[in-house]
């Protein structure tokens, strides 16, 4: 008698072909929206260091001078505003400069106590920044119609010339310890 | 009569077509979650925030100055005192004359400590300094 023929085993499959598109596709997902962190801050030059300083003298409304103290109390020109009202404080002053010649431009000088706290040095350095960042982008909006950023590196430069940041760090006093 | 050796007739494989999905997945892992870096720091130190920040394009003139909350300063791989920084900054701005010192500052730090390192830098002749903060929303 003849053994009956089996049946061929079935096997079911998964189609894999399409696997490795899918993975190509995540990694250039990846790829696209990963963000190497960049450093970030706020940049400043020093001055470069003399032994014996000459002063100058300065009009005084060419200066605005910023003194923040151990407690965190901010004066301006001598008027007690706290933190963050240095931007409103400073940006119109900065505004009525525009025009004015290079020699003539608005000098902020920030001057601490040996005890004050980092953190509100940074948020008065960041409010300065950010007063001299809105002029110069309210300057290139009127003018060019665009943000400071979008401006072509020759208008920068132009708009920079007009309003330049010129921040002087003033040393705290050394009696203090 | 022969015997012959029984053999299950179904497949025992592991599907291996996969694997190398499996391994890109992996290596993908890695590298979203890795972050370069080749000093370990040393000191505890948290960023403060600021909103008027820029980037520093090029981080290849970047050299780092770390200020923990244990007034520690770190340079390189090291714990320094303030009085060296002046001959080793110098000797960085030998090297890369257009060095940015990026100062990561404890955000509880004085600004007394912070004025002497200022001092210092100045001294090397290390002027283009460079705050660190973190992005405030």
């Amino acid at each position: 008698m003849p053994l009956l023929k089996k049946k061929p085993l079935r096997t079911a499959e998964i189609p894999t072909a399409s696997q490795a598109d899918l993975a190509f596709l995540l990694l250039l997902f990846f790829l696209v929206s990963t963000v190497i962190d960049v450093d970030t801050g706020i940049g400043l030059t020093l001055p470069e260091y003399i032994e014996d300083i000459q002063t100058v003298e300065v009009p005084k409304d060419r200066m605005a001078a910023v003194l923040i103290n151990e407690n965190g109390d901010v004066l301006v020109d001598g008027n007690p505003t706290s933190v963050f009202q240095i931007l409103n404080n400073i940006k119109p002053r900065i505004q009525s400069k525009i025009e004015l010649p290079s020699n003539k431009k608005l000098i902020v000088s920030v001057k601490t106590d040996r005890k004050t706290n980092y953190n509100i040095y940074i948020q008065a350095l960041d409010q300065i920044k950010q007063a001299y960042f809105e002029v110069r982008d309210e300057y290139s909006n009127t003018n060019y119609g665009k943000k400071y950023n979008d401006l072509q590196p020759e208008q920068q430069d132009i708009v920079k010339d007009k309003i330049p940041i010129i921040i002087s760090l003033a040393e705290p006093e050394a009696v203090k310890k | 009569m022969e015997f012959k050796k029984k053999r299950a007739q179904i497949k025992q494989e592991i599907p291996t077509t996969s694997m190398p999905d499996i391994v890109f997945m992996l290596l993908m892992f890695f590298m979203v979650v890795t972050t370069l870096r080749e000093v370990t720091v040393l000191v505890d130190f948290k960023l403060p925030e600021a909103k008027a920040i820029e980037k520093i394009e090029n981080k290849r003139l970047i050299s780092y100055i770390w200020v923990g909350k244990d007034k520690r300063l770190q340079i390189n791989d090291s714990i320094v005192p303030l009085k060296d920084i002046q001959p080793i900054m110098y000797a960085k701005r030998e090297a890369l004359p257009n060095i940015i010192v990026s100062l990561r500052i404890d955000k509880g730090s004085d600004m007394g400590l912070v004025t002497d390192i200022q001092q210092e830098l100045r001294k090397a002749y290390c002027l283009r300094i460079n705050y660190s903060a973190n992005i405030k929303i």
